[in-house]
């Protein structure tokens, strides 16, 4: 039933039930060092459990050794060495578990993260902000979410959402709609001026040098600069943003969104040398001399792949997807031609299409060698694309650029097959033989992929680089292959999300202030922390399940044909707080599944029909449901291992409530005597039902069990009446 | 019933409660369940006397036990060699029905794992001869544990001895 097949062992759940069996069996035979023991097995709780602090490692540590120092007299050192050797080998994980409050294993259930976090490669707490967009709280949200991520309305609006397709909601109905809860909350929090830096670190007097104000280099500059350091960030464009904004089109990211944001970066001090290029305007050599003390390469993948076919490079018609989409950025709103072939589909192919439809162009195609399922771009991003126009061309492939007195008259293409999936899974196109054919156009731009531009980096000769011709790092680190730089973005991955940017800018940040504050870095890689953890709102069953996710309002579709107006125009207010009212807080819910095994096969009641969560989503859900056959016996919620599940008696009845979602009420009967809570008339039915063949109870007055037990001693004592001498 | 008999000497038992902490601590329980429990009746007057019975309520392990009965999940069995009632705690789900099945109060519920917790007559000490934890830490030593099919006759004896008058 449970998400993972088989859970990882975690070293610090390990270490502490076996310690804790030590205990049982005697380990620590001496009561003094008993007493000590019990005190490190309810520390080591608190770290399992997320409560632990700073001082919690300091003081197992120096409990342990008092046990080893002065209980080898008495056998007791033995326990006292298993505790400090478990530490020593498995320090870094048990720091891991006081810092972010996350298990990596998710063996320590209370600490398991939720899967959109773990999905999100800025390890965002989605829960945590979604949650306070939900409460109305949009700055907290915006403060949640900018200590992982420093772009919320970027992101809001342009990430890929991996953190959707892992959404547990979408096993339901549809995933919440993470992304766009982001920009919501910036946009309000902006708009009402209480979008803020958080206080910065004192100075620390020293320097780092950050090439490339991309979404990676602006990351790290924003952490960097918070811990106190002073940052230069060069920029060969004249404006800051990189790919977000050169790449990205403006009717999807508005340029005044990556304003606001970078200017929040400024007001912290980062200082910004536009228009200079290194290996051109600059190099490593002048910049040692300004005395930086580490470097960040964060220059992007902006040089485009060729298509390698015949005549590719004799026309200037043929125009790449990254030099077409930098101009139109740039301010060239020219038509480039009549009708325009983008070879490719990815994103950045659905860019240059929808940008080409804006500049007027008649006639706009998409070529790409597999089909529509294989294609990939966002799904939005083709549907939007296919409502404007674009039309598209599948399993074909270019074979030659064809032209005329120095101008492009069509792109020859031949049409593809795929084979039969690979060991990978993956099905390569195959040409069909003499199915070639002229797609007539005069303008063709590829977009089939990016690469990075090495030659600026020359310089740095022992840089190591990959086979892909990205430059190598550590990846828990980012360290390069040369002492001092550091690299992130597109540069160490190839061309990748925005997102992906900002985690590696992140990750970057974080091991340059290690490296220059002489903290030894980490070997695990990092893992998201919980920022927060909230309450949860109480919301009828049948409310959680109707709510649905609204539909993003779109810009009529003529003026997407003609303007670089935004496309998506957002929620209104009251649909984006309902929206974050849908989550199911999987950041408290572990989706183990016990309650529903509980309820079903052991209880045999079966009122649970919970199907999301079990990975395979195989069986329904439906929350309303519970109500027709649960007699609130609470088993589930004693056995939910989160404390997702709850029973809990208010005025007159018992309520059943998962995540504040509520699957069951009903009146409760009382003691006859002392008034405590007994239970629903059902669930006594339930009791008499399997105890009828031996006992009519019926009419009996209902007691608690200490009535019960009180009324009993008290006939007892009748029988033997006090006084009398037997 | 059990084969075993716990008899409680109403005249000597004082109601220091020293078996309720004896089986606390043996079974290890937190603030709440009182598996046994001694339970003051009165005072009240007796002629011109104010007077207290001190009742010992373990479980009785009734023959055809309601608790039993109740239990949804097979957790809640009577022992056959020696019909002992007891609990499965890998079994137990926590639905609480034994509790509101038992007339006596017997079962209880042991918040800190979220189950159910009676008296079995502390079967892993009866299994090694010992004798449960309430009667062997009785300070009165009124608390008497027995084979049920041979008791001591201590009360028949008293009497006895009250009637003889040789004094």
């Amino acid at each position: 039933m449970a998400d993972t097949k088989q859970t990882q062992i975690c070293p610090v759940k390990e270490t502490r039930q076996r310690l804790f069996s030590m205990l049982e069996k005697g380990g620590l035979p001496v009561a003094r060092f008993k007493r000590w023991g019990e005190e490190i097995i309810i520390l080591l709780d608190d770290i399992i459990n997320g409560r632990a602090g700073h001082g919690h490692m300091e003081t197992i540590e120096s409990l342990a050794r008092r046990i080893t120092d002065q209980g080898a007299d008495n056998g007791c050192s033995q326990w006292g060495k298993e505790a400090l050797d478990a530490i020593s080998i498995h320090r870094e994980l048990f720091e891991s578990h006081i810092r972010t409050r996350n298990c990596p294993v998710t063996d320590c259930v209370t600490l398991t993260p939720a899967p959109c976090q773990m999905a999100c490669p800025a390890g965002i707490d989605v829960p945590g902000y979604v949650t306070l967009v939900g409460l109305g709280r949009d700055d907290e949200a915006v403060e949640i979410i900018r200590r992982d991520n420093p772009f919320p309305w970027v992101c809001g609006l342009v990430c890929t959402n991996p953190c959707e397709f892992m959404c547990v909601r979408g096993r339901m109905d549809k995933p919440i709609s993470i992304k766009y809860l982001k920009a919501f909350a910036a946009e309000r929090a902006i708009s009402q001026g209480r979008y803020q830096n958080p206080p910065k670190a004192p100075e620390k007097g020293q320097k780092i040098c950050i090439i490339g104000a991309g979404p990676a280099g602006l990351t790290a500059a924003y952490y960097l600069a918070l811990k106190g350091y002073g940052v230069t960030i060069l920029e060969s464009l004249p404006m800051a943003g990189g790919m977000m904004m050169v790449g990205i089109p403006r009717y999807r990211l508005p340029r005044e969104v990556i304003d606001r944001e970078v200017a929040m970066m400024e007001e912290l001090g980062v200082e910004f040398r536009f228009s200079t290029r290194l290996g051109a305007d600059v190099t490593i050599e002048g910049l040692r001399k300004e005395r930086f003390n580490a470097f960040l390469l964060a220059i992007g993948a902006h040089t485009s792949y060729k298509m390698a076919v015949p005549r590719e490079e004799d026309f200037p018609q043929v125009v790449d997807a990254i030099h077409f989409l930098r101009s139109v950025a740039r301010g060239d709103r020219r038509a480039p031609g009549r009708r325009i072939a983008v070879v490719g589909g990815g994103n950045v192919a659905m860019d240059a299409a929808r940008t080409s439809i804006r500049l007027g162009c008649e006639e706009v195609t998409v070529v790409y060698r597999r089909t529509h399922t294989e294609m990939p771009a966002n799904r939005d991003e083709v549907e939007q694309a296919e409502e404007e126009g674009v039309r598209f061309l599948f399993l074909t492939a270019p074979v030659e650029v064809v032209g005329k007195d120095g101008k492009v008259t069509a792109l020859k293409c031949i049409r593809t097959e795929l084979s039969k999936p690979d060991e990978s899974g993956r099905r390569r196109p195959v040409t069909v033989e003499g199915s070639e054919f002229l797609l007539d156009v005069d303008i063709v731009i590829p977009a089939i992929g990016q690469a990075v531009d090495t030659g600026c980096l020359d310089e740095i000769s022992d840089l190591s680089w990959s086979r892909r011709k990205t430059i190598t790092v550590k990846g828990a680190t980012m360290e390069s292959s040369v002492e001092g730089f550091f690299a992130a973005g597109d540069a160490v991955t190839g061309p990748a999300t925005v997102v992906e940017a900002i985690g590696g800018g992140k990750r970057a940040a974080e091991a340059i202030d290690r490296y220059l504050s002489g903290i030894p870095q980490p070997e695990l890689p990092p893992v998201p922390v919980r920022r927060t953890r909230l309450p949860v709102f109480e919301i009828s069953a049948s409310d959680k399940t109707n709510l649905a996710r609204p539909d993003m309002p779109l810009l009529n579709r003529d003026r997407r044909r003609i303007t670089f107006q935004q496309v998506e125009l957002g929620f209104n207010e009251s649909a984006a707080r309902e929206e974050a009212r849908r989550c199911l807080r999987c950041d408290i819910c572990v989706r183990c599944g016990r309650c529903v095994d509980v309820c079903r096969n052991e209880m045999k009641i079966d009122a649970l029909q919970l199907g999301y969560l079990s990975a395979n989503g195989d069986q329904t859900t439906d929350l309303r449901i519970t109500a027709e056959r649960c007699i609130l016996c609470g088993a589930c919620a004693a056995n939910c291992p989160t404390g997702a599940m709850r029973i809990e008696d208010r005025g007159d009845e018992r309520i059943l409530a998962l995540c504040g979602t509520i699957l069951n009420r009903m009146k409760v009967e009382r003691c006859a005597v002392c008034g405590e809570f007994l239970g629903p008339a059902r669930y006594h039915d339930f009791i008499r039902n399997n105890i009828i063949r031996i006992a009519q109870t019926s009419g009996d007055t209902p007691l608690c069990t200490r009535c019960a037990r009180k009324r009993a001693a008290g006939k007892g004592s009748e029988a033997f009446p006090a006084g009398k001498n037997i | 019933m059990s084969k075993y008999y716990l008899f409680q000497d109403v005249k000597k038992c004082i109601g220091c409660h020293s078996c309720e902490v004896a089986c606390k601590t043996n079974k290890g329980l937190p603030v709440g369940p009182k598996v046994c429990e001694v339970i003051t009746v009165g005072p009240r007057f007796v002629d011109t006397l104010p007077k207290a019975a001190y009742t010992f309520m373990p479980c009785y392990h009734c023959e055809d036990p309601w608790c039993v009965a109740a239990c949804p999940t097979g957790a809640m069995q009577k022992r056959k060699k020696d019909g002992i009632v007891f609990v499965d705690h890998q079994l137990c789900v926590g639905c609480k029905t034994c509790m509101s099945a038992c007339p006596w109060g017997a079962p209880q519920w042991n918040p800190a794992i979220g189950k159910v917790v009676k008296c079995d007559y502390c079967m892993d000490r009866v299994d090694r001869g010992l004798k449960p934890a309430c009667v062997t830490l009785c300070t009165t030593h009124c608390l008497h544990f027995e084979n049920a099919e041979a008791p001591r006759p201590i009360r028949r004896e008293r009497y006895a001895r009250a009637m003889a008058a040789l004094d």
